[in-house]
């Protein structure tokens, strides 16, 4: 007695098939969607004060290092001081109800709590006066921070994406006047930079340890 | 596996790391497996972290929410900037501040590195003639005790919290009364201090209430030096030993390279004594070492006797008449000093040893510890004279306090009349004399009787309990003041943090006691340490900037004395009042109370990287123990791990634990004080045995008479002189000078490179730096320094008592000591520190499945500690044994003031991964960014490991072994080094110099 249709007999293989095809799908989804690509680039919180880097980075022309000064010198480019911000706002828009979480900062002495941004993990030590004195720009890793009204995440900044540029870093080298003009394009300057005795560590203590 | 293997040779000697391994090489193995001595407990707490329900819930949870696509956002972090950033802060950039910190009567400068704000590295200050660049390993663990979570928070007052108004108040209307009667009934008891500015404001005290009675008493000290010095020459003076001048040096009862007080100096004047680049200039010093427990000093002898501590003055004297027969005349006290010999020692050891510190004159030296009486240093000052000792190897220089009492018997004085009822106010400042006066003073019950006490302590210890008032004591790292060190060095101490628990320092609560309003100057340690200052030649600000950027000041009023006129008829006759040696026996043995290598008297009882730190010579961990000679311990019945009771010698009666250890002089037993604190926090109670119930007033430093009980229960004790067995290679490599003369590479004849051709390709480190070490053995005195320095400087963990039992103790640097020879009551020791070798032809790094360890370029073995899933092959592989795992989450539970003692440079790791020595990649990287920022190369000295900063012998180098004119190329070319195994193929980047023994071609055996 026949319980079963003889088209059954396909069963197996579709299944196989169907597993096979749901297997790589379910890889190949996890893969792209969960890659910091997809889970990090576009990342812009809310901040506690409306800062735009569009307004003082572009339109008033203040450099990068005016406020994140440490960069040059230490592992941190360091998020500036309320006294950085009140070297102008003493007297700049005083009244702004905008900049009110700054002046009660300065009043109480209570840091402003902004939200970061560019986060790496803890076993990640990333140094940036090494990448500026080897030429790195500020877009390159940051995007065109002078665009944005509100700091988003550009680039992925996962391990594989540093390490494109770590082991072909000319493409991304600037001549060191021109680190923190985010509208520098690479043009016949970038030849000479060829033979820039950049050698980025590639071994795992380079930036892990 | 044979059992001569066990016991490895090399040349003719034994090597040996206990007395079991000794006695039973073959059946060690069965026994480490499931030792009894040892209790296998499991820990409630680790039940609860692995419960299987618990850990099925979460993995549920987590895959669930794992597959919620695009609505996971990371967690808001948030990055809070100062609002008003200090002049001289680059964030991320650490500074350095000089400060000095004082261990053991001696003040040591030190850099210490401060992140943000917040100190997390001590480093010696290259410019104090104390430290010169290294520390030793209290001020080492000095940053774990500045944010010990069990320090006293807030002022309490019999008991309950008050805050700091409260305690002025209380503080104002005590010195208001004191100002009405002159301060009658007022009585100060302080700890001895090295601080001209506490001394000042107590001598305005002093004047201003002229009534008030002041004591110091500390349990360790160097009391009877002074003494010493007072009975010599007619003034308390203290000795500065010149070990790089000394060719021979005799050490009687003195650790001077361990628990005596100078011991960092000490130990670069000595290994420099024995510093040789080659065979043809090999001519290192000669030790001599008479005592009665084994310690650091008599491990570096090259001739160690085992006597008695109460022989050591007859030993003395014999050795002074012996003297004489040699030429060197002791002058008018040669008519009292007895026979040249003794029995029970050999008399080789009168002998020999007198003709060559008689064919030394002047450039030997015969020092004298704390524990001997007055009379012993006296007669030792005499020796050194008669020698020419004096100005050249040993200097003496005037204490800064010049009328310190004699401590027992001041605290004794003080007990009386606390029991009399005389005394109304108490204050003790620093110390814990409740825990530690000597029993027989009854100091506790005293402290009952007096009306009105106020302790001043970091911890509300067994003191501060007992007192009615407690203060919290701000530690030395947050707090102002100064020290003159024992050479005269002027130093002043600044603080790193402000007090983080709202400590006050000696100088201000005297000065409150004085009247001096709170937040007056007169009150501030600031304005008073600024004000000595100004006296000492930093009147105006640029010179006290000056002061404090050096760290050390550049004048030093001390008067160094070399030559001085020995009062002869004093010395005769406190020799000849010197009780006469009595030979221990079973029934009355001696005790000898050993200041503790780790603990001292019991001030770090609460500093788990000391509790934890294997002792140098006993390896013993979190416990002290009664070491017991192993002839004694056979002939008393006792096995290791045995508790045992000792009474007699005036004190009550001491149960302990006992420990076998060899080189213990027959009869006697060494028993470390400071343990078994019951009040030092919540890591020193449980651990270890309080053996101050036993010391009287009358012999504090040892007692004979002492009879011993067995209990007959055991107690497990930790310690990992087991672990990792090396299975009889020949590792500590050493020899003697004249082998070296005749095979100056003697270390590579025992373990040969195979050049054997590898397999595969080799990576080319031919370009760029190399980084390797060299560690010297002839120079390393096992201090252990490096060991506390590297867990500093690494974040490395405290696993605690029970996963040390079971080998997981983590630190990167371990020292291995071996015991030589036959003579288990008798034997030499080597010390052998070794953290991870960075083989080039490593085998851990084929191992592992995940490829998280990998070899840098520079040839470093690097480990990336997110990568590991912890299979644990390689620290299988690995024939050093170097690499730790972290078992358990030993970084959780952490207090929150001691988050902030992390060094932010290195990962802090999480369960589950491996860790090892990572030659400071931190460092090597710090210094190469540098490097790129200033747009120039690494030079020699620009890296220096953390072990190699903190070495009071220097005794390692580390460098670019690509770079021929570094340091380490050349300690490398030395001809008596080796590579550890080398036979095994390795290939490891550190490299040994063997240890070079001097032995007395007329010292037989």
């Amino acid at each position: 007695m026949q319980l079963f249709p003889r088209s059954l007999n396909y069963l197996p293989l579709a299944l196989a098939l169907g597993t096979g095809g749901l297997g790589a799908g379910v890889t190949f989804g996890i893969w792209y969607y969960f890659s910091p690509k997809n889970t990090q680039v576009g990342y812009a919180p809310e901040q506690p004060i409306e800062y735009s880097h569009k307004l003082h980075a572009d339109e008033l022309g203040i450099d990068c290092r005016y406020c994140h000064a440490n960069v040059e010198r230490s592992q941190e480019a360091m998020i500036p001081p309320t006294q950085t911000c009140m070297g102008c706002h003493a007297v700049v828009k005083p009244d702004s109800a905008k900049l009110a979480p700054l002046h009660d900062s300065w009043k109480s002495g209570n840091p402003v709590p902004w939200v970061r941004v560019h986060k790496l993990p803890d076993h990640v030590y990333f140094d940036h006066s090494a990448h500026l004195a080897a030429g790195v720009g500020c877009a390159s890793c940051h995007g065109r921070i002078d665009q944005m009204e509100v700091v988003r995440l550009d680039t992925p900044l996962a391990m594989g994406w540093c390490l494109e540029c770590h082991r072909d870093p000319t493409p991304n080298l600037r001549p060191k006047d021109q680190i923190t003009n985010m509208a520098w394009t690479p043009s016949e300057a970038g030849e000479q930079l060829a033979n820039a005795e950049v050698h980025p560590p590639q071994h795992c203590s380079g930036c892990h340890r | 596996m044979t059992s001569e293997s066990r016991t490895m040779t090399s040349g003719s000697k034994v090597f040996w790391r206990s007395l079991e391994q000794k006695e039973n090489p073959a059946g060690l193995a069965e026994e480490a497996k499931g030792s009894d001595v040892v209790k296998q407990t499991v820990d409630a707490s680790d039940l609860t972290r692995l419960r299987r329900r618990h850990f099925l819930t979460l993995s549920g949870a987590i895959s669930t929410l794992a597959g919620i696509e695009g609505c996971i956002r990371r967690p808001v972090e948030k990055i809070m900037p100062y609002t008003e950033q200090p002049q001289d802060v680059t964030v991320g950039v650490p500074l350095h501040y000089a400060s000095v910190l004082s261990a053991r009567g001696e003040s040591v400068g030190v850099l210490v590195q401060a992140h943000e704000g917040r100190p997390t590295k001590v480093e010696g200050n290259p410019d104090h003639p104390a430290s010169l660049g290294a520390t030793d390993m209290f001020a080492q663990a000095a940053v774990l005790d500045l944010y010990d979570n069990d320090r006293a928070k807030t002022p309490t007052n019999k008991g309950a919290a008050r805050s700091q108004a409260e305690l002025d108040a209380a503080l104002a209307a005590l010195a208001g009364k004191l100002a009405t009667n002159g301060g009658r009934g007022l009585h100060v008891l302080a700890e001895p201090s090295l601080s001209p500015t506490y001394l000042r404001v107590r001598k305005q005290l002093q004047d201003k209430l002229p009534n008030a009675r002041f004591h110091t008493y500390t349990p360790v000290s160097d009391a009877n030096e002074r003494a010493g010095t007072k009975l010599a020459f007619g003034r308390p003076l203290l000795v500065n030993p010149r070990l790089g001048e000394a060719k021979v040096i005799v050490a009687l009862d003195s650790d001077f390279l361990m628990t005596e007080s100078g011991s960092v100096a000490a130990g670069r004047g000595f290994s420099g004594g024995r510093h040789m680049a080659s065979a043809a200039d090999a001519d290192p010093n000669r030790l001599y070492v008479v005592e009665p427990s084994m310690s650091v000093t008599g491990s570096n002898a090259d001739h160690r006797l085992s006597l008695p501590a109460q022989s050591i003055g007859a030993y003395a004297k014999a050795l002074a008449k012996s003297l004489g027969q040699n030429g060197v005349s002791l002058g008018g006290l040669s008519a009292g000093l007895g026979g040249a010999e003794l029995p029970g020692v050999p008399k080789q050891w009168l002998d020999a040893v007198a003709k060559d510190l008689a064919a030394h004159k002047g450039a030997s030296l015969v020092l004298v510890g704390s524990r001997q009486p007055a009379a012993v240093h006296a007669l030792c000052h005499a020796i050194n004279a008669a020698l020419g000792n004096a100005g050249k190897t040993v200097t003496y220089v005037a204490p800064l306090d010049a009328d310190e009492p004699d401590h027992f018997a001041d605290i004794a004085g003080l007990a009386r009349d606390m029991a009399a009822g005389q005394v109304e106010t108490l204050i003790v400042l620093g110390g814990n004399p409740a825990h530690d006066a000597p029993a027989d003073t009854q100091f506790k019950k005293a402290l009952a009787k007096v009306p009105l006490s106020i302790c001043l302590s970091s911890y509300r210890h067994e003191t501060g309990a007992a007192c009615s008032w407690h203060v919290p004591r701000a530690h030395e790292l947050e707090s102002w003041g100064d020290h003159v060190s024992r050479s005269g060095a002027y130093a002043v101490q600044q603080p790193l943090i402000a007090p983080l628990f709202g400590g006050a320092t000696d100088s201000e609560l005297l000065a409150a006691l004085a009247g001096a309003a709170a937040g007056s100057p007169e009150r501030d340690a600031h304005a008073l340490v600024k004000a000595t200052a100004a006296e000492r030649g930093a009147a105006d600000q640029p010179s006290w900037q000056q002061l404090l950027h050096k760290g050390v000041s550049a004048r030093n009023d001390a008067q160094v004395i070399g030559a001085l006129p020995l009062q002869e008829p004093a010395v005769t006759a406190a020799l000849s009042a010197l009780p006469a040696a009595r030979t221990p026996s079973n029934d009355a043995l001696e005790v000898v109370f050993l200041a503790d290598n780790k603990l001292l008297d019991g001030r770090y009882a609460n500093n788990v990287w000391m509790l934890e730190l294997p002792d140098p010579i006993t390896r013993i961990t979190w416990d002290n123990a009664a070491l017991i000679g192993p002839s004694t311990a056979k002939s008393l019945g006792i096995k290791n791990g045995e508790m045992v009771r000792l009474s007699g010698a005036g004190g009550t009666a001491v149960e302990i634990v006992a420990w076998i250890q060899p080189g213990q002089a027959p009869g006697t037993v060494g028993l470390p004080l400071g343990w078994g604190r019951t009040a030092a926090g919540s890591h020193a109670t449980g651990a270890g045995f309080d053996v101050y119930p036993l010391r009287t007033s009358a012999a504090p430093h040892f007692a004979s008479g002492v009879q011993l009980k067995k209990l007959g229960t055991s107690y497990p004790i930790s310690q990992t002189q087991e672990h990792d067995l090396m299975e009889g290679r020949p590792l500590a490599i050493d020899a003697n000078v004249d082998e070296y003369k005749s095979t100056p590479d003697f270390g590579q004849w025992a373990t040969p490179d195979p050049s054997a051709t590898p397999l595969w390709k080799t990576q080319d480190y031919s370009k760029g730096p190399q980084w390797g070490m060299v560690i010297d053995l002839n120079r390393c005195t096992g201090c252990s320094a490096c060991v506390i320095a590297c867990q500093a400087e690494n974040n490395i963990p405290v696993v605690g008592k029970d996963q040390v039992a079971r080998g997981r103790e983590m630190h990167w640097l371990r020292i291995d000591r071996y015991y030589i020879g036959e003579d288990a009551d008798q034997p030499e020791v080597a010390f052998q520190p070794i953290g991870c070798q960075h083989c080039e032809e490593a085998p851990c790094e084929n191992v592992c499945p995940v490829n998280a360890t990998s070899h840098s370029p520079e040839g470093l073995n690097d480990i990336a500690y997110n990568r590991c899933i912890g299979t644990r092959y390689c620290m299988n592989n690995c024939p050093y044994k170097v690499r730790r795992f972290n078992f358990l989450n030993f970084n959780q539970d952490i207090p929150e003031s001691q988050k902030l003692m992390f060094n932010p440079e290195v990962t802090l790791r999480f369960r589950g991964v491996i860790e090892k020595c990572s030659y400071c990649v931190q460092r090597i990287q710090g210094a190469k960014i540098a490097g790129k920022r200033e747009g120039r190369e690494m030079k020699d000295g620009d890296v220096v490991s953390a072990c190699q900063q903190a070495c009071p012998s220097q005794a390692i180098t580390f460098g670019d072994i690509n770079d021929p004119a570094s340091a380490v190329s050349k300690a490398r070319a030395v001809d008596r080094n080796y590579a550890l195994l080398s036979d095994v193929g390795t290939r490891p980047r550190t490299r040994f110099l063997g240890k070079i023994r001097n032995p007395n071609p007329e010292m037989k055996g």
